[in-house]
């Protein structure tokens, strides 16, 4: 029986670590996901181990069933418990 | 973990940073708390001075000094004061 060959996970540069994905997105705009209907965008200025992140001129929308409430901030640290989502590049349909 | 995050401002800068400076803290609950950040550790629990308690966006309450738990933070912001 043959083994399995060992995958070099620095031998193929397709293959990143989730934090080092995280790690290219610090200083541009980032879209976040939470848990609960919510969703914060913003420019990412740094992260932790556990993904709590610290963002600068940020956008918070709430999804009621009223409709979108949106609120804006000026640099925040979002504890990264209620994180869902993380999209690099900010909210698609940014208008 | 070591990231290669030079001239980044991580969550342990950032909490250095805001100490003494007007702050809101958001809980997971929606319910809002503007005052001044007393002091603060790395689980987010968090000592506030001149407190003020919003819910949905009114104010409720006041407090001289409060004491929140780390676990029921969503966030914490700065004020941008004119």
């Amino acid at each position: 029986m043959i083994a399995p060959k060992k995958q070099n996970l620095h031998g193929n540069p397709s293959q990143i670590l989730p934090s080092e994905l995280i790690d290219r997105c610090v200083g541009s705009k980032v879209w976040v996901v939470l848990r609960g209907d919510k969703e914060i965008e913003g420019t990412l200025r740094g992260f932790d181990v556990f993904v709590n992140m610290v963002l600068e001129d940020v956008t918070e929308y709430e999804i009621t069933p009223e409709g979108r409430k949106v609120n804006h901030l000026d640099q925040i640290l979002l504890n990264g418990n209620n994180i869902a989502v993380l999209v690099p590049g900010g909210k698609p349909e940014d208008s | 973990m070591a990231e290669g995050q030079s001239g980044a401002k991580t969550p342990a800068d950032f909490l250095k940073s805001i100490k003494g400076k007007a702050v809101i803290v958001k809980l997971n609950s929606g319910v809002d708390y503007r005052g001044v950040l007393a002091c603060l550790d790395g689980y987010m629990n968090i000592a506030m001075e001149q407190t003020e308690e919003y819910v949905n966006g009114q104010l409720k309450n006041k407090y001289g000094d409060c004491f929140i738990r780390g676990n029921n933070v969503l966030y914490i912001s700065t004020v941008r004061q004119a």
